[in-house]
């Protein structure tokens, strides 16, 4: 047996032991408690996975976390390169935004419910100020990242600003942009589970809430499943979309064995 | 002027401009959701200092302390272990992924199911949800250690603890550190969270107690010593970081020059 295929089958026995214990623990020490079995929560997300209500939850979820994500991309990466080329910008600035930076989200969602109520754009605007933040600051990073040399060589060419922006700055601060944006996708399933968690949003963070108030603790559990799977998705298709979208740049290149 | 003391004043000078504007601005709202600073700042002194200082901010900083501290050891210790025993990696890793693709505060109504609404299930919350940045990031400092370092060690005929100690630890050191801060984050916004979904104590109920009832002041002033706490525990973070990495911020920033 080759170690891949032994590798691969300690794997498998880890989920499936995993799901043992759990069954186990449900149903004999803690039966009747709040801990669901393994089975009850997987015919329960069966159930999910052929009820209308549930798809148009997930849609709601991954509808707000991408309209957060998208503006706070467009409207980040403009200002970043607002404040990354004009100094003055930049010192005006940095007092407020290292301030704001490690403030979460969810320290004014009360302040948001407030204004919009339990609303799709209560959502959207909490994803975008969780988003916009590190984006503004890495294209700032990633302006000043530039190659001077290549700068000069540009401007010695005779372009204009508008080109040197467009051939040179940008480009070099694309890796910096695409790291925020990996790293932005997940914070904004995160965010749009929290604004419907605690703040009544629309989307599957609702549908926890009312599992838990409820004592439905199966579909509780399901739902929790339910969005692993989505966090898994989210993060895998921002670093293949980072890699796909990127793979010209030096950082990403793979390095042949010489 | 020269340049220099120009930024200065801006730097120093945009944010005390902002704070300004807010007072005079608001000096006169009518607006119920934004109420004047003066009085926010009243309500922020008469709530925070001291009447609720023992009883809620005390409460929720030893939660958020405790918490973050049981994560790091934890997660440290177990990222060491899954890094060097290959059988326990291969059992642990599809798992740990899964629970990372969790939004860590969708994983708080499951432990008030468990654990009703106390104490411990704050404590709990926050520790298991901080958990896995500071894990996975050890492991993948761990599996990145320099391959020369390993061979040295093991020529030196170093015990297995003096190579944990003295050598793996240093060298994973950096990719440890961001994993903490990010657990810090998750930490601060799963304290937030565990104490808005049902709880009568902390800094996060009476935020959201204070929205709910409409004392929009006191929301306000809520809000604002979550911003500071949140602002000042990534402060208090960086400072130390930098302490215990000099030498790796040193040997950085000599590699840039050179």
């Amino acid at each position: 047996m080759n170690a891949q295929l032994r590798q691969l089958l300690v794997s498998a026995g880890g989920i499936v032991g995993a799901i043992l214990i759990w069954q186990f623990v449900a149903t004999v020490p803690m039966a009747g408690g709040p801990l669901p079995p393994f089975s009850a929560t997987f015919t329960e997300l069966t159930q999910l996975l052929a009820s209308g209500e549930f798809w148009s939850s997930l849609a709601d979820t991954i509808l707000i976390s991408l309209l957060g994500l998208g503006s706070a991309a467009v409207i980040g990466v403009v200002l970043g390169i607002l404040i990354g080329s004009f100094d003055p910008f930049r010192y005006a600035t940095l007092a407020v935004l290292e301030f704001l930076k490690p403030i979460p989200p969810i320290v004014i969602l009360p302040l948001v419910v407030l204004i919009y109520g339990p609303t799709t754009q209560m959502a959207w605007f909490l994803v975008f100020f969780g988003c916009v933040l590190p984006i503004i600051m890495q294209t700032v990073a990633g302006v000043h990242d530039a190659d001077p040399v290549t700068l000069d060589t540009a401007r010695s060419y005779g372009m204009g600003r508008t080109e040197v922006l467009a051939r040179v700055t940008l480009p070099s601060a694309m890796p910096f942009i695409g790291t925020a944006m990996r790293v932005a996708a997940p914070a904004a399933l995160v965010i749009t589970v929290v604004a419907g968690l605690l703040g009544g949003g629309p989307g599957l963070g609702r549908s926890i809430y009312q599992a838990q108030a409820g004592g439905d603790y199966p579909s509780l559990y399901a739902y929790v499943l339910v969005l692993g799977m989505l966090g898994l998705i989210f993060q895998g298709v921002s670093r293949l979309a980072e890699r796909r979208t990127l793979h010209w740049h030096a950082s990403y290149r793979e390095v042949l064995p010489a | 002027m020269n340049r220099k003391a120009v930024n200065w004043s801006l730097g120093v000078g945009a944010p005390l401009l902002l704070v300004a504007l807010w007072w005079t601005l608001s000096s006169t709202s009518t607006n119920t959701f934004f109420p004047p600073l003066s009085i926010i700042l009243e309500r922020f002194q008469a709530l925070w200092l001291f009447d609720h200082f023992t009883s809620d901010v005390l409460l929720s900083l030893r939660n958020l302390l405790l918490g973050y501290a049981l994560a790091t050891v934890i997660g440290v210790g177990l990222g060491f272990i899954i890094a060097l025993v290959p059988v326990a990696r291969w059992v642990l890793d599809p798992l740990i992924h899964f629970f990372r693709g969790i939004p860590p505060v969708a994983l708080v109504p499951i432990f008030i199911s468990l654990i009703g609404f106390g104490v411990e299930m704050r404590l709990l919350s926050i520790t298991l949800a901080a958990l896995f940045p500071t894990l996975i990031a050890t492991v993948d400092g761990i599996r990145s250690v320099d391959s020369g370092l390993k061979d040295v060690s093991a020529v030196y005929r170093l015990t297995r603890r003096e190579k944990m100690v003295q050598v793996y630890l240093p060298a994973a050191g950096p990719h440890i550190a961001s994993g903490m801060q990010v657990s810090l984050q998750v930490a601060f916004i799963v304290m937030i969270a565990s104490e808005m979904l049902g709880s009568s104590q902390g800094i996060g109920a009476m935020t959201l107690l204070a929205q709910q009832s409409f004392m929009i002041s006191d929301m306000w002033a809520g809000i604002l010593l979550l911003g500071i706490i949140g602002f000042a525990a990534n402060l208090l973070f960086e400072i130390i970081k930098n302490k215990v990495l000099a030498w790796y911020v040193g040997s950085k920033r000599l590699a840039r020059t050179a």
